[in-house]
């Protein structure tokens, strides 16, 4: 059996993949993507938590919870890329600062 | 009748209800959807309520007068209806409880003025149907219209202060909505602000009033006030209003000189009746607070007659009967009532005599018998009062209905507001309007007294009461047998209040036919509006004039619509007979038999006829033919100046008294005299704060709030680049701290000392384990972390002591520090390290 550290480690990695993503990408779809990536990471942690004490399924039901919010989070996201690009035919983050000016 | 009885029994008579809710109904669905409406359905709306109200409160006295004769005579019946329980209040001199509920009666009092209300009411609706046809706002009159009935029937119907004072206010408000109802103009919006400001002033005394009737008697509702308005009379020291010293305190040091010999006190029955008499001046238009009446005839002249001539202005004398026991408990109050309402009734009728403006005349018309109303309830006759303010309903609302059906006609070729009000382009209307003349002279009959007519029998007995009977202290004898002086009124005042009621009765009767010869005799002058040298704005009329003379001939007036004629007609029946109703001369006086158990009481306890009642009642006849000459000698003189000599004396005596007429003609200058004292002083007031708030409180201290905030707004500003890597990284790093706060231990750490005892305390935290080295010797006491998060050591005096602690998370890092205890200073250390 895999010990639950290495699950860990992977999840870790994961997350940082995401995050580094998020602060470096400049498109939108992509910054979305890289949510998805840490949110895995999370799912993964969850999951890897939930087999290392299984008598609970909190792990498991946190996971499931998670995935529900992601689809939701995602199908906004998506909404306002696709608003931002009506308004400025692009999807470079940079470009939405309307709100600045 | 048998089955109203048993749906309603006397004390849950909830017909009442139907009544009020019936105009409130009308007021709702015209103010809210009568644009969508259209005229016809508000018309329908307005009509069918004011009629059921009216059909119900018919239903209603005829169901008490049943009620009333089965109780016996001379007992005061009533039906209440209690809508729900509101509030209750504590206090008053006894601590009682005093309950304030919603609730309505009708008795021999408020059923007569339902009847008018409701009655009246319905002819000027019906009246205004064709009055208002043609205006843009017509539900919004009719909305307003029907408001004003419902605060009316509160006003009257409320079984406590309470509930009267909500319509009195109700009524108030409407009467503001009413005179401003043409708000385009600047000067009707003006006439409304002075009418609302005027009662004000007036509902000021008027909740004053309730304070100290609530605090003395301990009720607020008129059963409740009437068992304990003795109360009033308590002639202890500390029982009376101390009105100077103030409150009753004491002057001393330098003000010492201010302390008089006798503290002056009124009783409590005195400022009581003097605060409401305040609230009564000031709705129904007495000395001093009367200049609002005159300027709210700048509203539409149906308003006039219902609001400002038959009911509104008449619950003043109103709140006077209702409340007569309070009244009847302090003479000098009923002589100030009285004396005011003399002076009101001659100032009123110098100011009528020459105004041109007919409504102008027939508003201080108003005032003036309003001032005869009070006069009458003044020296204690209030059921002759009263029923001045009956028969005056109907003479005064027909009288202003007519002139409305005059100014409608006049809008025919006068397109002007105030020109075609101007008596002076009237004249000869007698041969266009026969109707409308008709039931205006005869209106001019009664309000002028001619015998036999209704203001013949009401006005004749206020000038008969005024001169026979005055209102005395009730309890004298007993005050007297503890050596307690009353106040007593001077016996000459009885004569000359007559003497100033016969006089102003005189001008009354001068004024009135001077309106009547003006307007309806002679010949019509309106064909010539604008040429007339004497006009003042003449210049806006010439341009009409021309108008006309291109368009041919002006067409002549008419005689108005039968919605406006078939009220004129019923109002002069009324004005006609009305006063057989009370025909105190002839010993017929059912509506005094009607009205005898509310009065009863107070007219014996506090009302004397001057030699006795033997005395007095051979003076009735004798009385009556003052007047008689004053009606006989206005009217001449009015016919010989106006017809016989077709105007010449009066512009004769208008020229060699010029500065008098011109005088009166400003109506003694009174508004511009209030303009230059009260009103400068509050303008100049109002300007120094109005000064302070702009130049301190905007310019200094909201300045200062507001550039503060723009300033920290300039600073936190460059954080927002707008750059959204920014607010990434920002939040990146701000989780990464709130992280490390998580992983890292640290537990905060407190030291206390009492006699000699050391104690230093650790903080909790999740999955956190401490282990300690208390005796300084570098090795920590136990290798194992426990749960221990406090430790004592004892410390001898001057010595000092290291105590080192770790502290170990959930997730095994571990920090340290070392606190020193002892001689070095109390202080807390903190537990932070990572190893």
């Amino acid at each position: 059996m895999i010990p639950v550290e290495h699950y860990i480690a992977l999840s870790a990695v994961l997350f940082t993949i995401g995050g580094i993503g998020f602060l470096v990408r400049r498109n939108m779809i992509l910054l979305l993507v890289s949510i998805e990536v840490m949110l895995n990471a999370v799912n993964l942690a969850l999951v890897a938590f939930n087999r290392a004490r299984p008598e609970t399924h909190t792990g498991q039901m946190l996971s499931f919870f998670l995935i529900a919010a992601e689809a939701a989070e995602l199908a906004i996201g998506l909404a306002i890329v696709l608003a931002v690009y009506r308004i400025k035919k692009t999807v470079r983050v940079d470009d939405a600062n309307l709100l600045r000016h | 009748m048998l089955a109203l009885e048993s749906l309603f029994p006397n004390d849950n008579f909830g017909l009442l209800g139907l009544i009020i809710a019936l105009p409130l109904l009308g007021a709702i669905v015209n103010g809210i959807w009568g644009r969508r409406l259209g005229k016809q359905a508000v018309t329908t709306m307005a009509l069918t309520v004011m009629g059921l109200a009216f059909a119900t409160a018919l239903v209603t006295v005829l169901h008490l007068r049943e009620v009333a004769h089965a109780a016996g005579h001379g007992e005061r019946v009533r039906l209440a209806w209690t809508a729900w329980e509101w509030f209750h209040t504590t206090g008053g001199r006894s601590g009682a409880n005093i309950p304030v509920d919603l609730r309505f009666s009708v008795d021999q009092l408020s059923g007569i003025m339902m009847l008018v209300i409701t009655g009246i009411g319905f002819l000027i609706h019906l009246y205004s149907t064709a009055y208002m046809a043609e205006d843009a706002s017509y539900a919004r009159f009719f909305a307003y219209l029907n408001l004003f009935v419902t605060a009316m029937l509160v006003l009257v119907l409320g079984d406590n202060l309470v509930v009267l004072f909500i319509g009195w206010e109700g009524v108030g408000l409407c009467s503001y909505l009413l005179i401003g109802f043409w708000f385009g103009k600047v000067e009707n919006a003006a006439a409304g602000r002075k009418a609302f400001i005027a009662n004000r002033i007036g509902d000021f005394g008027l909740i004053i009033g309730m304070f100290l009737i609530a605090q003395y008697t301990g009720a607020l509702d008129w059963d409740g006030i009437a068992r304990n308005a003795q109360q009033l009379l308590a002639p202890s020291a500390g029982a009376r209003v101390h009105l100077w010293p103030v409150g009753g305190g004491v002057y001393q040091g330098i003000w010492s000189f201010l302390q008089p010999v006798h503290p002056l006190t009124i009783s409590g029955a005195t400022a009581v009746s003097l605060a409401l008499f305040l609230g009564c001046t000031g709705k129904s238009a007495q000395l001093p607070l009367y200049v609002w009446l005159p300027d709210a005839m700048a509203g539409p002249t149906p308003v006039s007659a219902l609001i400002h001539a038959a009911t509104m202005v008449t619950a003043g004398v109103y709140l006077i009967c209702r409340l007569n026991f309070v009244f009847i408990l302090s003479p000098f109050t009923m002589t100030v009532i009285a004396v005011v309402g003399a002076l009101t009734a001659l100032f009123a009728a110098t100011i009528a005599l020459v105004q041109n403006d007919v409504k102008k005349v027939l508003a201080y018309s108003t005032v003036s018998q309003l001032g005869f109303m009070f006069l009458g309830v003044g020296v204690g006759a209030f059921a002759a009062g009263f029923f001045h303010v009956f028969t005056h309903a109907f003479f005064k609302a027909c009288l202003f209905l007519g002139a409305g059906s005059v100014i409608h006609a006049m809008h025919a070729n006068v397109h002007d507001d105030v020109a075609s009000q101007d008596m002076r382009n009237m004249g000869g209307l007698r041969k266009f309007m026969p109707i409308t003349f008709a039931t205006f002279a005869v209106s001019t009959l009664a309000i002028i007294g001619t015998p036999f007519t209704s203001g013949f029998f009401s006005k004749d007995e206020i000038l008969f009461k005024a001169f026979t009977s005055h209102a005395v202290h009730p309890f004298k004898e007993k005050f007297a047998q503890r050596g307690l002086g009353v106040w007593q009124q001077p016996t000459w005042l009885g004569p000359a209040l007559y003497v100033v009621g016969v006089i102003a009765a005189t001008m009354t009767a001068f004024y009135m036919c001077r309106a009547l010869f003006l307007t309806f005799f002679g010949e019509f002058k309106g064909w010539t509006v604008g040429d007339a040298p004497a006009h003042a704005s003449h210049g806006h009329d010439d341009a009409h004039h021309d108008e006309h003379a291109h368009a041919g001939p002006a067409p002549a007036p008419r005689e108005s619509p039968w919605q406006m004629t078939l009220p004129l007609v019923v109002l002069a029946v009324g004005a006609l007979f009305g006063g057989w109703l009370n025909a105190a001369p002839f010993h017929f006086e059912p509506l005094g038999e009607w009205l005898e158990p509310i009065f009863e009481h107070s007219v014996k306890a506090g009302v004397e006829a001057v030699g006795g009642e033997e005395h007095a009642h051979h003076l009735m006849w004798p009385l009556a033919a003052g007047g008689v000459a004053a009606f006989a000698i206005g009217s001449a003189i009015a016919y010989w100046m106006y017809i016989a000599q077709n105007g010449a004396p009066a512009k004769k005596l208008a020229e060699s008294n010029k500065g008098l007429h011109q005088l009166l003609l400003d109506k003694w200058r009174v508004d511009e005299f209030y303009n230059a004292t009260v009103i400068g002083v509050t303008e100049a007031t109002a300007e120094t704060c109005a000064a302070v708030d702009q130049g301190i409180v905007d310019g200094l201290f909201a300045k200062a709030t507001s550039s503060s905030v723009a300033a920290a707004g300039f600073v936190l500003r460059a954080l927002h680049t707008g750059i959204f890597h920014a607010y990434g990284a920002a939040m990146v790093l701000g989780l990464g701290g709130i992280g490390w706060f998580f992983i890292a231990p640290h537990a905060d750490v407190s030291v206390n000392e009492k006699s000699g005892a050391w104690t230093v305390q650790a903080a909790p935290g999740m999955g956190y384990a401490y282990r300690w080295d208390a005796d300084g010797d570098g090795k920590f006491d136990s290798e194992r972390f426990s749960e221990l998060r406090a430790l004592t050591v004892t410390v001898e005096p001057g010595k000092s002591k290291q105590v080192r602690l770790e502290v170990k998370n959930a997730f095994g890092l571990t920090g340290s520090t070392t606190i020193t205890v002892g001689t070095e200073a109390k202080k807390a250390a903190t537990v932070v390290g990572l190893r």
